[in-house]
């Protein structure tokens, strides 16, 4: 049964094909919400809400765009809600999400470059969550899970262009907000 | 080229988004400035970072765990049933619909149509007897009856009250 007849029979009430497109997609819907929240509880449950929504909306979805790009969407969308609800309530300084990684000492890592390596990541995922939510979404979506530009403007409903434009400025914002952390290790000098 | 433009150029040649006329100015001027060489180190260490990330495994049993969430869910709209079976309604409603109005045309005889006949016309062509109503009152029995009978049964005018006239 291809993509269509399985949206087709979701549509209808038929909840065993909804459940095939449902383990189609959970991957990447949740590592989506992962990335923008790093939080793998508060993923699931986002992932599972974006599946929820996705059910209850199926006659909203006409099938002008792949059902990926809609389910994409309804998850950044979601995960967008989230994030603002959650910002909301907590703004932690990033002064002290870098000092603090930066003094943690990685016990699983016990070769130092690799000990470096992952504080290196963790600060960058962890100043991500700092930026503006659109910028975060942006990174996301190209960076991390490696959509094209033109998935990215399907999911985003903005032009190609704008993607562009808009992540060349995320980018720049999360180097500056790094700054600090390039300078405290002495990176980015030489390569 | 000038650093800012060159900061530009340099996010896109690390996604190889770059055409070699400008990668060679690009490679000119990264040679020449200081500032933009650690600029393209840092943002290759962010973009390697990005790239890097380790997802966690989907916690287990998540259709299974979604499966009931689906059904209260349901249960709390009931107005989502209803949209479903509407749309299965639609089309039968348009059936039941074509085939009825199909039953009304082709069983159901149209109704005559009344004709505009004169009182000759409708003797003669419905088949009515015209002495039909004297003939039964001929054969009244008693004549005092007959005659007042055939006397007001002449009278077939009548006033605004509905009295008949002389």
């Amino acid at each position: 049964m291809d993509e269509k007849d399985l949206v087709r029979n979701s549509k209808e009430g038929d909840e065993e094909a909804f459940g095939v497109l449902v383990i189609k997609y959970k991957t990447k819907v949740y590592h989506l919400a992962y990335s923008l929240t790093q939080d793998a509880q508060a993923a699931d449950d986002l992932a599972q809400e974006v599946f929820i929504k996705a059910y209850f909306a199926l006659d909203k979805f006409r099938g002008k765009s792949e059902f990926g790009t809609w389910i994409y969407r309804i998850a950044v969308n979601h995960c967008r809600d989230f994030l603002r609800k959650k910002n909301r309530m907590t703004q932690i300084p990033l002064e002290n999400i870098i000092g603090k990684i930066s003094a943690q000492e990685d016990e699983t890592f016990p070769e130092e470059k690799e000990q470096e390596e992952a504080q290196r990541r963790k600060v960058v995922h962890t100043t991500i969550q700092t930026l503006p939510d659109k910028y975060r979404v942006i990174l996301s979506l190209r960076d991390i899970q490696d959509f094209s530009y033109s998935e990215i403007a399907k999911i985003l409903d903005i032009s190609p262009g704008t993607v562009d434009s808009r992540l060349h400025r995320a980018r720049k914002m999360l180097r500056k907000k790094l700054e600090p952390f390039f300078s405290q290790k002495g990176e980015g000098h030489e390569m | 080229m000038k650093c800012k433009q060159s900061e530009k150029y340099l996010l896109r040649s690390l996604e190889n988004r770059l055409n070699p006329s400008v990668k060679i100015q690009l490679k000119s001027h990264l040679d020449d400035c200081p500032q933009c060489r650690k600029r393209q180190s840092e943002y290759q260490i962010i973009l390697r970072s990005l790239k890097e990330e380790s997802f966690p495994e989907t916690l287990p049993y998540f259709w299974e765990r979604l499966q009931p969430r689906l059904k209260e869910k349901r249960k709390i709209d009931p107005w989502f049933v209803g949209k479903q079976f509407g749309l299965r309604a639609i089309p039968l409603s348009i059936l039941v619909v074509v085939l009825f109005t199909a039953a009304v045309f082709l069983f159901i005889p149209s109704p005559k149509e009344e004709l505009d006949l004169s009182q000759t016309g409708v003797f003669l062509l419905q088949n009515s007897n015209p002495l039909e109503e004297t003939q039964t009152l001929l054969s009244e029995e008693g004549d005092g009856n007959k005659h007042i009978m055939l006397l007001f049964s002449s009278l077939d005018e009548t006033n605004d009250i509905g009295r008949n006239l002389p």
